[in-house]
């Protein structure tokens, strides 16, 4: 079942199209990788999801509910957490969850312990300095408390790994991945390498609308390229390895680059064993010898190309 | 109206928590310290000071006097304070994204509005109430009391006044972005309405006659049934600036 679908949603700032006609829906218990490069409409859709901006035309229903702009009821199922959360930094982390969980209506009783359970889980339990001596990552562990306050369906991070060093950055994804256990999440990026750690799903947003949706590895064995690496042991072995390849009728490309081939073909299952009998009939002596697997990253390069 | 109790329990904190309740409250007991003892010593300051030769001979300060120098006061440097102390309202808010998580959690937009309001106004009514109580037993103890005609009215006036700017402020940062825009919008619109006031007869319907024509209505100078119309429109245009806040705020992209 869905969590979320968007339909024709179009977004115009001005004479700026940022989104012309995105479809698309998140499907309950996964974690949603939402792709895109800079000014791609992210944070556009994220907003229009939470009923801050209204889209230009088209529906968002979050649990089949449809999305109102200004103040939406739907926003009781959901958690959010922006790129740089912004706090009122003269409240504790305590004081700042007991406003959250006064606001969403959650009991006195139950703010209390919702709150010291979230502060354990975000490491922030032993903290009772005022927010603004707090760094960036201790704000986004904070932002990613609050957010699941409400114990919400659907979590949604907008490129909160965005401004974090590397520490911050795997602390936040192992509270996101943690999170995907319980909610939905949707989780925007411009950085590949957090997608392919936490997501099973993923959208790719490019030319205002969603031009690649499904599940992560799927996509990946779909945009798989039947290519090698071969690394001969001395470098002047490389050209000679890469005549002999290029005159193998299903090789479609052999480039050398140092000591390594890298090797573009056909059907590789049926004709790996002659590349083997090649090596061995030539007697080139490799180093390494690699099937190269798909990278989200050479997906997402072939989508916006 | 979901989180208004929460998101006003909030907003006063923040008032006490970065003093600016404390700075409001400070000024205007001063002023209603300073007023009566400025009018009790300013006959004796200037009777001191002879200009080209003359001495000035000024008639002994009265009750009136009192009230005279804290209206005075509290319209121009006041206001002024008033002005600087909630200038950011809603902009500063709006600025930082602090209302963003808020917002998305379910915080009414409405609530955000009236919450707002409703601090801004205790924590007015609250200052100028202490420095009405100062001014009161200070003048009490320094002058002779004397029957004075529409006194509280014009105090009233002067509150009415206030409130005045603070919606003001509220509908400005509401229609205009930036941490301060809501702050230069209000000043511009103050200048339009005493930029307004040399336009013959417009002055008696003027809010700003709330805050110029008080001491007036003690001496009787001012007419108070001008007076009685400059609050009745200052209320409309109370009210009229709150429903604006609410529907520009309902509809505002964040």
């Amino acid at each position: 079942m869905d969590i979320l679908r968007a339909e024709h949603i179009r977004k115009n700032f001005g004479s700026q199209h940022v989104l012309t006609d995105l479809n698309f829906s998140v499907s309950k218990h996964s974690i949603f990788g939402l792709i895109g490069k800079n000014g791609s409409g992210k944070t556009t859709t994220m907003k229009m999801i939470l009923g801050l901006i209204k889209p230009t035309s088209g529906s968002i229903y979050v649990c089949g509910e449809k999305v109102a702009y200004g103040d939406t009821p739907t926003n009781r199922h959901i958690g959010y957490l922006p790129d740089v959360p912004e706090f009122y930094g003269y409240m504790t982390a305590r004081e700042y969850l007991k406003l959250c969980g006064e606001i969403t209506g959650v009991r006195r009783s139950e703010i209390h312990k919702r709150t010291d359970e979230l502060l354990c889980l975000v490491g922030l339990n032993g903290v009772n300095r005022k927010i603004h001596s707090y760094s960036r990552g201790m704000k986004q562990r904070l932002g990613i408390a609050q957010a699941l306050l409400n114990e919400p369906e659907l979590l949604i991070c907008d490129e909160v790994t965005s401004a974090l060093d590397p520490v911050g950055r795997k602390e936040i994804l192992d509270l996101l991945s943690a999170a995907g256990k319980r909610a939905t999440v949707i989780f925007s990026t411009h950085i590949l390498s957090d997608v392919e750690r936490i997501c099973d799903q993923i959208g790719v947003l490019n030319n205002g609308q969603l031009e690649l949706q499904g599940p992560l590895n799927e996509i990946k064995q779909d945009y798989r390229q039947e290519a090698l690496q071969i690394e001969t042991l001395t470098p002047d072995q490389a050209p000679v390895l890469a005549a002999h390849l290029k005159a193998l009728p299903f090789i479609s490309k052999a480039e050398v680059s140092g000591r390594t081939v890298n090797v573009q073909l056909n059907h590789y299952e049926e004709n790996s064993l002659d590349i083997i009998r090649l090596l061995a009939s030539e007697s080139i002596p490799i180093l390494k010898y690699e099937r190269l697997e798909p990278t989200l990253e050479n997906v997402f390069m072939d989508v916006i190309r | 109206m979901s989180g208004f109790t929460a998101f006003f329990k909030k907003e006063i904190v923040e008032y006490l928590r970065s003093y600016k309740a404390l700075i409001l409250l400070c000024v205007f007991i001063i002023f209603g310290m300073m007023s009566p003892l400025l009018a009790k010593m300013m006959p004796d300051i200037l009777s001191h000071q002879a200009i080209n030769g003359i001495t000035l001979n000024i008639p002994k300060p009265t009750f009136y006097d009192s009230f005279g120098q804290f209206f005075k006061n509290l319209s121009q440097m006041g206001m002024a304070v008033l002005l600087l102390i909630f200038g950011g309202v809603l902009s500063q808010d709006l600025s930082k994204g602090t209302l963003i998580m808020l917002l998305a959690k379910g915080l009414s937009r409405h609530a955000v509005i009236l919450a707002k309001f409703a601090a801004a106004l205790i924590l007015w009514t609250a200052s100028y109430a202490f420095a009405v109580m100062i001014q009161w037993g200070y003048t009490l103890y320094l002058f002779d009391k004397l029957p004075v005609p529409h006194l509280f009215f014009s105090l009233f006036c002067l509150w009415l006044f206030g409130i005045f700017i603070l919606t003001i402020l509220l509908m400005s940062s509401t229609l205009v972005g930036g941490a301060y825009s809501g702050l230069f919008l209000t000043t511009a619109a103050l200048g339009a309405l005493i930029v307004c006031q040399f336009i013959p007869g417009t002055d008696r319907f003027s809010p700003l006659a709330l805050a110029s024509d008080n001491a007036g209505l003690m001496t009787g100078a001012a007419n108070l049934h001008h007076a009685v119309t400059a609050v009745w429109i200052t209320v409309i245009l109370i009210v009229s600036a709150l429903a604006v806040s609410l529907v520009v705020f309902k509809k505002k992209s964040i």
